[in-house]
């Protein structure tokens, strides 16, 4: 970005800011090429490819919008109770019979009246993110599990609902559609607009902003709206995807969105949030899935792995920041 | 007079003996910059060394050179004529070389024993236990020969500020120590303290430690230093002894040009009403009453906590105003204001530059252009939505110039800038809108001589365009010297409103103090003087 290099005695700390700045991204190169070597022609053949952007579509979903929220100094711990809340409510209305579109709108303006809740509780009633989502999480999960009586709806749902989870358009499934239009109007907003402006403002320097005359409350608001927005549609796409709704389907959705979004950071100098670099962090996360199940590797041992790789990134860049 | 020929007897035998640290030829990169420079600098056992410069000229890089905090790219460090090689803090303070920050580093619920031990093992019992009488006993072995009271056994939050310095200078006296590096050691002490802290200083110097000794404040370098060592841009410009330079040299060294006058000349306001405050009160301020007028700088002094912020951010809309009223005059034409926020003032045309402006004003991680417009985005954005970051660099590059900001790039970091450079993009931002009343919290607060002088030149600017300015700031020389007119605060009330012409630095303090000066003395203002500080 315009630096100079340094004359000598560089070459440590060039090292340094490059693992740093690009750490995570060869991170996610160097697992593709070892997935690719070890099971050749598996990996990275075209059903494979589909099948991980597919898998990763719901999380790249949550993940995008959970970016806003962190982008604003906050983060939300609900968007995983918040997406098993909108499939089991899209799924129940579409069962009782009302038409597909009309449902799905519903269960996003679900997704809308919980953000805002949490957003009025952190940026009005002044609590903190953490308590504030981690209350809102249990309140959301049990009214999963009270509306649905803790059991998984599946039959009534009409075929239509497909549409989200399992149309497939132009080559690609439609989730990984809707996931790149989550994607694209978040990069737009955050990277080019105004409002995206003032969310980096608030988050780099929340007393500065309010002293420069921004709406600092209304903007942390706006970003809890869209993060439940964003679980809200995430949920319906993983209803439709599933063609069943259970109540704690969601659950894995909100360590993992976090998780993606913090593996971005690591690649940003600030160490700011950044779309891309979430985009990057799924597709690591994801990924890496997707090659340890190929490997048939135990699912609890993934667990291990993956726990290892966020460590490990995070802490590369930390030394890194440190070594400056 | 016999002080001033010992003291020069001393230097030259100083000249014979060996230096007991001596950089040779430093050299520290950073990007984009040559921090340090060539900087070769002899320090002796007994001798106090002043270090001076304005902010960014290398002092604090050099610093951390010898402290092992960071690397050299070039050059040597030899202590007692050895050459080490310092790669961390521990490593100084094994050679003998003590460090004292402007940030001090004390644990606050420890005591003054505990935290002076801190890192150093403690005396124990045959038990294992701490041998807490042992501990004291040794801790008033160092306090004692410097003449030093503490009380030992409160928690050191509760000390002043001058005593918890003196706790971090005890704390590096525990080990031997032969050089004391003393940054800004004086910045939050009052003058007593300071006095007190000179007499710690010199008791040292009578015991053979070497001190270097770093100010902004240069009555201090002239009352406690042998040599003064300048720097500027990363180089060393002179080191001479400190009875043969007067403070203007000083100063010029320091800016690298020859200062006129600190304060432009004083153009009168008009007699046109801007801002009009009529018994305002928040929660700690009352009945605040004044008008300003425009092209005039109105100024605010008073003790830290008199409320001379919570005015400004009162009339900000900050702060919740608890009585009173605000009118806002609009072509001569009263319109009562009642401003809810801060976005409503700038609406409004008023605008604040505030007090901690890594705190308050900046955004450190943004690039300087982000700074300067986030307050009117909307300006520079396609139906004010869709940012346009051309027209955000134009606008920034005209603030710029105006306001002499330097910078590499205005796509920089404003964390990268200096401290005079980092107020003007505070200043640069309130002034992107079309501002009327512009209020000023500490404009000067840390910046050098020269920046500070530029600052001055653009509230004359400003003045000139008719812009009311309220500057509320601790340095008294500042308000005398820039203000048309002075209200004195004293614990929320206004105790005094004067005219530059009846204002007296004396008078002032007076009201500040709440002791009435017993003779009033109409002296005239003290524009263009001291311009050290």
């Amino acid at each position: 970005m315009g630096e100079m290099q340094a004359d000598s005695g560089g070459a440590r700390q060039g090292a340094q800011r490059w693992l740093r700045l690009y750490g995570t991204f060869a991170g996610f190169v160097a697992m593709v090429g070892i997935f690719a070597l070890m099971r050749p022609g598996i990996f990275l053949s075209p059903n494979n490819l589909r099948n991980i952007t597919e898998q990763v579509a719901i999380l790249a979903i949550v993940a995008t919008t959970m970016t806003v929220v962190m982008v604003v100094g906050d983060f939300d711990l609900s968007v995983g109770a918040m997406a098993s809340l909108s499939g089991v409510v899209v799924a129940d209305l579409l069962i009782q019979g009302l038409g597909v579109w009309p449902g799905v709108a519903v269960a996003l303006l679900v997704g809308g009246i919980g953000g805002l809740f949490n957003g009025v509780l952190v940026a009005y009633f002044g609590l903190s993110a953490f308590v504030a989502t981690l209350a809102t999480m249990t309140a959301f999960r049990g009214l999963a599990l009270f509306y649905t009586n803790g059991s998984t709806l599946f039959s009534g749902i009409p075929e239509s609902f497909k549409l989200f989870g399992q149309g497939v358009t132009l080559a690609l499934p439609n989730s990984v559609w809707i996931m790149a239009a989550v994607w694209g109007v978040t990069w737009f907003v955050l990277e080019q607009t105004t409002l995206g402006r003032r969310l980096y403002a608030v988050g780099g320097n929340a007393q500065a902003s309010y002293l420069a005359g921004l709406n600092v409350r209304g903007l942390r608001l706006a970003a809890f709206v869209l993060s439940g927005v964003g679980a809200a549609l995430a949920g319906v796409v993983m209803t439709s995807r599933l063609f069943s709704a259970h109540p704690t389907a969601g659950e894995p959705l909100m360590l993992n969105s976090i998780a993606a979004v913090f593996l971005g950071m690591t690649m940003f100098r600030e160490g700011e949030p950044h779309v891309l670099g979430t985009l990057v962090g799924v597709l690591l996360l994801g990924g890496m899935s997707n090659g340890l199940n190929i490997l048939q590797v135990n699912s609890y041992l993934q667990l291990v792995l993956t726990g290892l790789i966020i460590l490990l990134a995070v802490l590369l860049s930390g030394l890194a920041r440190r070594g400056e | 007079m016999s002080l001033f020929t010992e003291r020069m007897g001393e230097v030259s035998v100083v000249e014979g003996m060996q230096p007991l640290v001596s950089l040779q030829r430093l050299r520290k990169r950073y990007p984009g910059v040559l921090a340090v420079d060539d900087v070769s600098l002899d320090l002796y056992a007994g001798e106090v060394h002043g270090l001076v410069g304005e902010n960014g000229a290398g002092k604090s890089t050099l610093i951390k050179l010898l402290a092992g905090a960071t690397t050299s790219d070039g050059g040597s460090i030899w202590v007692r004529g050895r050459q080490v090689h310092l790669r961390t803090v521990r490593e100084a303070n094994r050679l003998g070389l003590a460090f004292i920050h402007q940030e001090l580093n004390l644990v606050p619920y420890f005591d003054a024993v505990e935290n002076i031990f801190l890192g150093h093992l403690y005396p124990r019992h045959w038990w294992g236990g701490v041998d807490w009488a042992a501990l004291r006993r040794r801790v008033r072995a160092v306090l004692d020969p410097l003449g030093v009271t503490l009380p030992l056994t409160v928690p050191v939050s509760r000390l002043s500020p001058g005593q918890q310095t003196l706790v971090s200078i005890a704390r590096a006296l525990v080990d031997k120590v032969d050089l004391l590096v003393m940054d800004e050691p004086t910045a939050a002490l009052t003058s007593q303290e300071i006095e007190h802290l000179f007499g710690v200083v010199r008791a040292l110097r009578a015991r053979g430690v070497g001190v270097l000794y770093i100010s902004h404040r240069l009555a201090e370098i002239f009352a406690l230093t042998e040599r003064i060592t300048v720097m500027r841009n990363g180089r060393v410009v002179t080191t001479q002894p400190s009875s043969q330079v007067s403070e203007q040299r000083l100063v010029q060294w320091m800016t690298g040009r020859t200062v006129e006058a600190l304060y432009p000349p004083r153009t009168p306001p008009t007699a046109l009403p801007l801002l009009d405050v009529r018994r305002l009160s928040g929660s700690f301020c009352r009945e605040i009453s004044f008008t300003l007028h425009a092209g005039e700088v109105l100024g605010i002094a008073g003790l830290i906590g008199a409320g001379r912020s919570e005015l400004l951010r009162l009339i900000f809309g900050a702060e919740r105003v608890r009585g009173g009223e605000l009118l806002l005059y609009e072509k001569g034409v009263p319109r009562g204001l009642c401003l809810r926020s801060p976005a409503q003032a700038y609406r409004a045309g008023v605008a604040l530059a505030p007090e901690e402006r890594r705190t308050q004003g900046l955004l450190l991680a943004r690039p300087i252009y982000e700074n300067t417009t986030l307050t009117f985005l909307r300006r520079f954005a396609w139906g004010g939505w869709w940012v346009r970051r051309r027209s955000e660099l134009a606008a920034t590059q005209r603030l710029g110039e105006r306001l002499a900001l330097r910078s590499r790039s205005l796509r920089q970091p404003v964390s990268e800038l200096s401290g005079g450079n980092q107020q003007k993009v505070v200043l640069a931002r309130a002034l992107a809108g079309e501002v009327k009343v512009l209020l000023l919290d500490e404009p000067t607060r840390g910046v050098d001589v020269g920046a500070r002088q530029e600052i001055y030149r653009i509230i004359g600017d400003l003045k000139a365009q008719g812009v009311g300015v309220l500057l509320v700031s601790s340095d008294l020389s500042e308000l005398l010297g820039v203000a048309d007119r002075l209200v004195v605060l004293r614990e929320g009330r206004q105790v005094a409103t004067l005219a530059a012409g009846e204002a007296s630095a004396e008078r002032v303090l007076g009201y500040c103090f709440g002791v009435q000066p017993a003779v009033p003395h109409p002296t005239r203002s003290q524009g263009g003087g001291d311009a050290g500080r």
